[in-house]
């Protein structure tokens, strides 16, 4: 366990993990070799002048794929952080983050977002920007989704619409924009976020927000195991639940493997799996089952089998999904990367 | 400035009068690509040389065919404006709940009717962003990113599905136009549109981007707890348009809903388009010989229509 991170990604020690982790040898040579020869020099190439990395080649840079083409970059291509590519990109990620510690989906936007967490997530392990991590996670322990306030509780209690959803909202997590509802992937990711932090960066209450927001992920599972985007229950009726939603709310709740929702829900997604069609889909629940020992099923693909349908539509985040799946270092999801920085 | 800016914002009064049509088609294996060319050819559109941008409905994986526009109407649709004379014609959609969008495309089979996606298909969510200032404030919103290749289409058709809505009451081509807000900026779901009030935004979103026609796949519909978990409804309609507003007051016809009970859409009827059957040319088959009438939920029965009337309004027939 790494002194400092709470041994929230400590690797677990199931028959699973024993039992040969993810797939075939075979399997992992292949999309080892796709990821050298078509995602790794893809997202090299895509780099913008200004650092950053947009969602496509040649698109504009934006702070979520900039993060993903990091993590890929440094923790995959193994590129040294002191590279010349990987201090354009953190120093485009520092340039963006805005003055009260939070980044924008978009350059132009003064009010930060969720992206504040995988921003967070890439300069931890760009390892050298700490005091731009310590802003953005006191940001994020600021930030209180509009749904879970008191008056807001008390008008749905009284709305007659209380009984379309059985949702409890005192529960708080984090949502896309400010002044909204707390959602399941941006909680996940910023519960991940905080997991892997070294202790002494975490801000004053985030013990508590971190309880809270588990409590929240569990209170929105899907009836019978999975999570959809945050809406487990309209009308009475059950939501589906959805491959990427499902793989962060798991990883987010990773130090809890024998909760009987974290076994539904690994259920619900490795038999999910041989009908998804979706790489990045593919890549995160390739990430998932890893970290939870379980093997990758037979009858699934895997991300790289997917890549000449539509050659990710050129997605530069499920390009670096694909590259993280794809390794079977997990530092970056672990925490190693910025304990060792310390 | 949006790309249709000067003709968005018309008061009903100043509006010419709008042309709907209303094709009968029994299934998706009819030959839809000469129905809806034939169809076109009849509005005789500015496309030629034109950048057009279709926007379909397509919400998650969809194994009845029930939740999505179909792929055969957007090939079909693709196809035909191509023939027409279009330059260039994308298909874009921005997902709502499930981000992994190439999952949605890969799972209703577009690339088996449309042909390759990659130069043809641009995931909205992802897209480059443009700064627009809203013209209307019928929301709190002042503005929104929206993406840069809606806002250089030279035409936007939207494609929605005939279906009901649980919050809105229905969902046609002005609520389809939610999928154009990018994910990237607002989430999935767009929660901001709904903290922002959900008829509110459907009417600052087509102030902003107003979808110059409209092709609503009627074919299957949705009935009940729409737009995703309600029920397959056999409706058998293609619904065609020069006015998104008067291609949705029709849906509603067809669908045994009164159109001036939706309130997003009376709004719009102020200065996005009609909803009086006196202004709308209705071509094609008659609202009375297609409507099939859809259940709603308790907190919409007062848009069901209940007239004896109910079928024979429109005052104008092609």
């Amino acid at each position: 366990m790494i002194p400092g991170n709470q041994g929230v990604f400590a690797p677990q020690s199931s028959s699973g993990a024993r039992g040969g982790v993810i797939a075939s040898a075979q399997g992992q040579s292949q999309s080892a070799s796709f990821v050298e020869s078509v995602c790794l020099p893809k997202l090299r190439s895509a780099q913008n002048d200004d650092g950053g990395w947009g969602y496509r080649p040649g698109s504009q840079s934006r702070v979520e794929p900039t993060c993903w083409a990091l993590q890929a970059l440094i923790n995959v291509a193994a590129v040294e952080v002191s590279s010349e590519a990987c201090h354009r990109g953190l120093q485009f990620l520092r340039s963006a983050q805005l003055p009260d510690g939070s980044w924008p989906f978009a350059a132009g936007q003064e009010v930060g977002c969720s992206v504040t967490a995988p921003a967070c997530w890439a300069l931890l392990s760009g390892k050298n920007s700490f005091e731009a991590v310590a802003a953005g996670l006191n940001w994020l322990s600021q930030d209180r989704p509009q749904d879970s306030v008191f008056w807001r509780r008390l008008l749905r209690r009284l709305s007659p619409a209380r009984h379309r959803s059985r949702q409890n909202s005192a529960y708080r997590g984090w949502g896309w924009n400010p002044g909204t509802s707390s959602w399941v992937e941006p909680t996940s990711v910023a519960l991940v976020v905080l997991g892997l932090c070294p202790k002494e960066l975490l801000p004053a209450g985030a013990n508590e927000r971190r309880q809270s927001a588990e409590a929240m992920l569990y209170d929105r599972m899907c009836p019978g195991g999975g999570w959809n985007c945050g809406d487990p229950l309209v009308y009475g009726v059950p939501g589906k639940p959805l491959v990427i939603p499902t793989a962060w709310a798991l990883l987010a709740l990773r130090r809890y493997p024998q909760r009987p929702e974290n076994l539904a829900s690994l259920d619900w997604l490795a038999g999910k799996l041989p009908d998804e069609a979706g790489p990045g889909s593919l890549a995160l629940a390739q990430i998932c089952l890893e970290a939870y020992g379980h093997k990758w099923p037979a009858t699934a693909h895997r991300p790289d089998d997917l890549y000449s349908n539509n050659e990710f539509l050129g997605s530069i985040t499920t390009t670096a999904w694909v590259c993280l799946a794809a390794n079977s270092r997990r530092s970056w999801l672990t925490g190693e990367s910025g304990e060792a920085a310390r | 400035m949006t790309r249709n800016a000067k003709t968005a914002l018309i008061p009903s009064f100043q509006r010419p009068v709008s042309r709907v049509v209303i094709r009968s088609v029994a299934s998706y294996e009819q030959d839809l690509l000469a129905l809806i060319y034939e169809t076109l050819c009849e509005f005789d559109l500015p496309l030629r040389g034109k950048k057009v941008l279709l926007k379909p409905n397509l919400v998650g994986p969809d194994p009845l065919g029930v939740t999505n526009t179909h792929p055969a109407v957007i090939a079909a649709s693709r196809e035909s404006l191509l023939r027409l004379g279009a330059e260039q014609v994308l298909i874009g959609e921005g997902p709502a709940l499930d981000r992994d969008t190439e999952a949605i495309l890969e799972s209703i089979g577009l690339r088996h009717y449309a042909g390759p996606l990659a130069g043809v298909f641009v995931d909205l969510n992802v897209d480059d962003v443009e700064k627009v200032l809203l013209k209307t404030t019928a929301s709190r919103l002042k503005e929104l990113y929206l993406p840069k290749t809606v806002l250089g289409a030279d035409f936007v058709i939207s494609m929605p599905k005939l279906k009901t809505h649980h919050w809105a009451g229905v969902t046609l081509s002005l609520k389809n136009m939610f999928g154009i807000v990018p994910g990237s900026c607002y989430g999935w779901p767009k929660n901001v549109l709904h903290w922002a009030g959900i008829d509110s935004a459907i009417l600052d979103i087509n102030a902003a981007v107003r979808p110059d026609f409209a092709i609503v796949d009627g074919i299957v519909g949705m009935e009940g707890n729409g737009p995703i978990q309600g029920e397959p409804k056999n409706s058998g309609v293609l619904i065609l348009g020069d006015d998104p507003v008067a291609v949705d007051a029709t849906c509603c016809r067809v669908m045994g809903l009164l159109p001036e009970k939706v309130r997003y859409l009376t709004q719009a009827g102020i200065l996005l388009g009609h909803i009086q059957p006196d202004k709308i040319q209705q071509l094609g088959e008659s609202i009375a010989s297609v409507r099939t009438p859809f259940s709603v939920l308790d907190n919409f029965k007062h848009l069901v229509d209940t007239s004896a009337e109910f079928g024979t309004q429109p005052a104008l027939v092609g």
